[in-house]
C-alpha cells in the first residue's frame, strides 16, 4: 500500500496537469468562438463565388482562358496540406498528416510528379523526420488568417499553372462541418472544376463586359476564397479539436483525482489505525 | 402590388465578411465603368465594380458601403455584390441633411 504522502504528491501533480488543461479548453473556446464567426463570414462569398464561375465558365472558354487549363493528363501536381502550429489537439493533425500521405500516394501510384506545400510546425516537423522533400514550409499563418495570406500562397502556383508548369493544385485540410466533426478533406483547386455540358444559363444574363473579362478577373479572386475559406476552416477546426481533446484530458484528471483521493484517505487512515495501535499497545505494555 | 413585394433582396459581402444584408428600392453601385443604378424588375445581370461607394436607399433610409474590386449579380431582384474589399457601412435617415 502506498504512503500517504505520495498518493499526495501525485494528487498535487494531476491537480495542476488539470488546471493546466482546463484553461487550455477555455482558451480554445473563446478562439474558437472568433474562428467560427470567420467561417460564417467567409462561406457566402466562396459560396456565391463558386456558383457564378461555374455558371459562366463553358468548355470554349476554358480553351481560351489559361488559368481554366484543362490538362489531359496530370504530370505534376501541387499538394497543400495545412496543419496547425501547435500540438495538443487530438488526432487532428494525424489525420491531416494521414489524408495527405494517401494523396500523395495515390498520386506517386500514377506516375504524377508531386510537391509538397506544407503549412504548420505539426505537419512541418512530420515529413521533415521522414525525410520528405518540401517546397515550401510555413509556419507565419496565425489562428486568424487573412485572405492575404492565401494570396501569397496561391498565387505563385496559379502562376506556374498558367506557365504550364504544374497541372493540378490540391489543398487538403480539415472541414469545420460543427465543433465535434472535424473530418479532413482534400480539394481541388486547379484545374477549376468546369461542368462539361453547355449550362443553360438560366436566366439569360446580361454580361458586360463580356464573360472572357469577366471571367479573367474572377478566376484569381475565386483561387484565393477557396484557399481563404481552407485556412479559415483549418483554424476553426484546430480549435474545435483542441477543445474537444483538452476536455477530455480535464475530465480524466477528475476521474483520475476521484480515485487518488479515495486511495489518499484509506491509506491515511490505516495509518491512523496502525499508529493508535502502536500507543495503545505501548500504554498497555506500560500499565503491566 | 403592394409596396413590400417591390423590393430588392441586397447583399454586399467581402471574403472576410458581411457587409450589408437586407432590402432597398433602389441601389446604386460602382462598376468597372462608371455609376450603375438598379431598380426592381431589373434583368439579370453581371459585371464587374470598380473602386467606390455601393448606396442602398431603403424608403428613407440611405446605407452607403465603401467598396474595391469584385463583382455584381443581378437576379430575380436579387443584387449579390461581391467585392474584394468591403468597409464599414454608415447609415442615414431623411433628415440627416444627405440629399445623395
Amino acid at each position: 500500500m502506498a504512503k500517504a504522502r505520495d498518493i499526495g504528491r501525485r494528487m498535487n501533480s494531476v491537480q495542476s496537469t488539470r488546471k493546466i488543461t482546463r484553461t487550455m479548453e477555455m482558451v480554445a473556446t473563446s478562439k474558437l468562438r472568433r474562428a467560427q464567426l470567420q467561417v460564417r463570414e467567409a462561406r457566402p462569398f466562396a459560396d456565391r463565388l463558386t456558383t457564378v464561375v461555374e455558371n459562366l465558365v463553358t468548355p470554349e472558354l476554358a480553351e481560351l482562358e489559361p488559368m481554366l487549363r484543362q490538362p489531359d493528363r496530370i504530370r505534376r501536381a501541387a499538394i497543400i496540406l495545412v496543419t496547425s502550429n501547435r500540438g495538443l489537439c487530438g488526432a487532428f493533425n494525424v489525420n491531416l498528416i494521414r489524408k495527405a500521405r494517401a494523396l500523395l500516394a495515390e498520386l506517386q501510384a500514377s506516375d504524377v510528379e508531386t510537391e509538397f506545400h506544407v503549412i504548420g510546425k505539426k505537419g512541418i516537423s512530420y515529413f521533415r523526420f521522414r525525410n520528405v522533400d518540401m517546397a515550401v514550409t510555413r509556419t507565419d499563418i496565425s489562428d486568424s488568417p487573412s485572405p492575404d495570406d492565401a494570396r501569397s500562397l496561391i498565387d505563385p502556383l496559379a502562376e506556374r499553372f498558367v506557365r504550364e508548369e504544374l497541372d493540378a493544385v490540391y489543398v487538403v485540410h480539415a472541414e469545420f462541418k460543427s465543433v465535434m466533426s472535424t473530418p479532413p478533406i482534400t480539394r481541388r483547386l486547379l484545374p477549376v472544376y468546369v461542368p462539361q455540358e453547355r449550362p443553360s444559363r438560366e436566366p439569360y444574363y446580361i454580361l458586360d463586359p463580356s464573360a472572357d473579362v469577366i471571367l479573367a478577373r474572377l478566376l484569381p479572386l475565386h483561387l484565393v476564397s477557396s484557399t481563404y475559406r481552407a485556412l479559415v476552416e483549418n483554424a476553426a477546426a484546430e480549435q474545435g479539436a483542441r477543445r474537444t481533446a483538452m476536455k477530455s484530458a480535464t475530465d480524466n484528471a477528475d476521474d483520475f483525482l476521484t480515485t487518488l483521493r479515495r486511495q489518499f484517505n484509506r491509506a491515511r487512515q490505516q495509518e491512523i489505525t496502525s499508529q493508535l495501535a502502536e500507543i495503545i499497545g505501548g500504554a498497555e505494555a506500560l500499565k503491566g | 402590388m403592394d409596396d413590400t413585394s417591390r423590393k430588392l433582396k441586397v447583399a454586399v459581402i467581402s471574403p472576410t465578411r458581411v457587409g450589408f444584408e437586407g432590402t432597398g428600392d433602389s441601389i446604386v453601385v460602382p462598376a468597372y465603368d462608371g455609376l450603375m443604378g438598379i431598380l426592381y424588375g431589373h434583368a439579370p445581370m453581371m459585371t464587374l465594380l470598380g473602386t467606390g461607394e455601393v448606396t442602398v436607399k431603403n424608403g428613407s433610409d440611405v446605407h452607403r458601403i465603401s467598396v474595391s474590386g469584385g463583382f455584381l449579380q443581378v437576379v430575380d431582384n436579387e443584387v449579390s455584390v461581391l467585392a474584394e474589399e468591403v468597409g464599414e457601412p454608415s447609415s442615414h435617415g431623411s433628415g440627416a441633411g444627405d440629399a445623395g
